[in-house]
């Protein structure tokens, strides 16, 4: 071979080479910059918005928020809507990522959730943040076509997890946490349950109650009595308080997915027929209605996204919110899921060093062992839904607190 | 039997606020033949009212006055607002309004004060207090409600049959053109209906507010479907029947509720439902027949 061929050899292959990288490029250029590194969420956590360094120039980084503002889940997108495009501004404060500054655009579902979902994605959006229950969250998965990330922060519902088409939970799910509460109270001691639920398999309550009751009679004990009851509407219980006086040995947990007025409800009507001995237990619907102020709340046990305790990240995330925009979150326990799933999408473009959706929901799908703000999170090996630590809280004189961590 | 009769009690203690409800739909379709889909919506308000107030430290001997106040005042502001600006229009429309009423009101609270469920104190004899009756536990809390409804439901008989603001509404609601021609006077009777309808609606909601211990922008939806339904059950339009309709539904759900089995117990409401349908199948003017009056 003659110098002449060897230098057309080498050139050809560097052409090759090139056009090789530039494929994977075209996807990945510019806003992370190269793969790897961390998402520095103290230093977001820390930016002072009156000191801020200088502004970010590189391309944007989109976060598309689809919420719910009904009042359905309204509780938790509204302040979570509020929360992140201010997470973001403390982010770009802090330098962005990479060199490139965070943009957020809230679009409420409203009755269509394609819609707000298709504006996103027009806007660009690199990743989403969606409503949690699947009445919109799955409209929204049908838009993305499961080509851009999607992580649905306050949702616990398992079905909604599918790393195939980039859907995520942020949280535990509705198996891991009542099986939590039952790994709890067998723990304690407690082998008989008395169950409330919607009926099998109906989302989230009854869902909970199932698992509740496989995890509880797996670990040897007994649940003595299924009840049914509407929930977020029941708030007198006196056919089933009459058969659960028939029953109770006084000595029972009682466990639902009820919202924390109908378990005090149920409670005062319960005790007032003298069952004074019975244990109350429930899932996120307890700390989301606020059971931390609720009267006659004394020993209910719940299971918080977050057990928050003062000066924690969690906290100075929320007293920074309130000192910056002069007014308290609501929902504070489900806060930390929202600007986790931000973190999350800036994690997955990180290590990806890419900007194309796809490419962002691939990273994600192999994200392990994130220190998040509620806790850590691992998608690798799972089909979505992170096996976080669940944590126990209760009321205990008067004070929500953490008693137990299972599993995680 | 215990149990039968325990729960002939709870039926008759839910049953009571019920009918409280239904009684407040009839008044106002008495003389409109308007079926209020917004009469939730006075138990919102004076849900949110009970809410400032007992978080403001007030007693609950100071919010019961102030939930039926505020009742009667957001029935006659929303009368004054939305059903005056489409008297003498179609039934549809009444109910259209009605229904964008309802949407107003809950939408208000949605974006002006919070998605979230707001908690208040209960009393603790609304919950945990009960007293025997042989071997009966009987919740204080139904005893005084069915106390004060039959209480509320003499002192409106006689409201209606012995006072002339009575017979004006009675005769508005069997024929209102009539009535008018006699002398009287549309606007007193209509405000005066709405007055008494959001009265009602206070009542109940004390009762509804207290057992409930909270309550959110939708609030109102409950008991608005409890109120409607046992109203077309007694008999659109018939005050006795609105009564009647309130305790059947209210012992229906709860006896129900305790003879299904187990396996079926989650479809009482479904049930409860189908024997609507049988009544109306059967009884299609509801227990009580009405004259059909022309609206106003």
């Amino acid at each position: 071979m003659n110098i002449r061929k060897l230098l057309a050899l080498l050139f050809a292959m560097a052409l090759v080479a090139a056009a090789c990288g530039s494929d994977g490029d075209s996807s990945s250029s510019s806003a992370a910059g190269e793969g790897g590194g961390t998402v520095d969420i103290d230093a977001a956590l820390n930016a002072d918005l009156s000191a801020c360094e200088d502004a970010p120039t590189g391309d944007p980084i989109r976060v598309g928020m689809a919420m719910d503002f009904s009042d359905v889940v309204g509780f938790v997108d509204i302040p979570g809507s509020n929360l992140v495009p201010y997470m973001a501004e403390k982010i770009n404060c802090a330098g962005g990522v990479n060199g490139s500054p965070v943009e957020v655009r809230v679009a409420e579902v409203g009755d269509d959730a394609a819609l707000a979902a298709q504006e996103l994605l027009d806007w660009g959006a690199h990743f989403l943040i969606g409503p949690p229950f699947a009445d919109f969250a799955l409209p929204i998965l049908q838009t993305t076509d499961g080509e851009v990330p999607m992580f649905v922060a306050a949702s616990t519902e398992p079905t909604l997890a599918d790393a195939s088409i980039n859907s995520f939970l942020v949280s535990f799910d509705d198996n891991l946490m009542s099986g939590a509460v039952a790994q709890w109270a067998l723990d304690e001691g407690i082998t008989r349950a008395i169950v409330f639920t919607e009926g099998e398999g109906v989302p989230y309550t009854g869902v909970n109650p199932d698992a509740f009751i496989a995890a509880f009679e797996a670990g040897g004990g007994e649940v003595v009595s299924t009840q049914t009851y509407v929930w977020a509407a029941d708030t007198d219980f006196s056919a089933q308080v009459n058969e659960i006086a028939g029953i109770s040995e006084n000595n029972e947990i009682v466990f639902s997915a009820a919202l924390g007025f109908q378990v005090t409800a149920l409670r005062g009507q319960l005790e007032g027929q003298g069952l004074d001995g019975l244990v109350y237990a429930g899932t996120d619907a307890l700390d989301a209605t606020g059971i931390q102020f609720e009267a006659n709340n004394e020993g209910i046990v719940h299971t918080p996204h977050t057990s928050i305790s003062a000066g924690d990240r969690v906290d100075t995330m929320l007293a920074s919110y309130e000192a910056d925009r002069g007014e308290a979150l609501e929902s504070r326990g489900f806060m930390g899921l929202y600007v986790d799933s931000m973190f999350l999408g800036l994690q997955g473009i990180l290590d990806c060093g890419c900007t194309e959706p796809a490419d962002i929901g691939a990273a994600v799908a192999q994200i392990e062992g994130f220190q998040g703000l509620t806790g850590e999170i691992t998608y690798a090996g799972t089909n979505g839904i992170p096996p976080k630590a669940v944590p126990i809280n209760r009321i205990v004189d008067g004070e929500d607190v953490l008693v137990a961590t299972i599993g995680g | 039997m215990v149990e039968l009769a325990q729960n002939l009690i709870d039926g008759l203690g839910r049953g009571s606020i019920y009918a409280l409800l239904a009684l407040g739909v009839a008044v106002v379709f008495g003389v409109m033949h308007l079926l209020n889909f917004a009469h939730g919506e006075l138990i919102t308000v004076s849900g949110y009212a009970a809410f400032w107030a007992i978080t403001n430290g007030w007693s609950w001997w100071l919010v019961v006055p102030l939930i039926i106040v505020v009742a009667v005042l957001t029935s006659l502001v929303i009368e004054r607002l939305a059903f005056s600006r489409v008297r003498g229009a179609s039934q549809f429309t009444l109910l259209l309004t009605s229904f964008g009423v309802h949407f107003v009101v809950s939408a208000i609270f949605l974006l002006y004060v919070s998605a979230s469920v707001k908690n208040f104190a209960r009393p603790a004899w609304t919950t945990q207090s009960t007293w025997a009756l042989g071997p009966l536990q009987i919740e204080t809390f139904d005893t005084v409600v069915i106390v004060v409804t039959i209480l509320t439901l003499i002192g409106t008989n006689l409201l209606l049959q012995r006072t002339m603001f009575g017979l004006a509404l009675r005769a508005a609601a069997a024929d209102f053109d009539t009535a008018r021609l006699m002398g009287v006077r549309s606007d007193t009777v209509i405000r005066g209906a709405f007055a008494l309808s959001g009265l009602l609606a206070g009542i109940a909601g004390v009762f509804w507010l207290m057992r409930a211990g909270s309550t959110t922008p939708s609030a109102g939806i409950d008991p608005m479907l409890k109120g409607v339904l046992a109203a077309l059950i007694g008999g659109l339009g018939s005050l006795r029947g609105a009564v009647l309709g309130g305790f059947a539904l209210g012992l229906a759900e709860v006896l129900l509720r305790s003879w299904l089995p187990g396996s079926i117990a989650g479809l009482t409401e479904g049930f409860v439902f189908a024997l609507i349908a049988l009544l109306f199948i059967f009884r299609p003017q509801g227990f009580v027949s009405v004259a059909h009056a022309e609206r106003v």
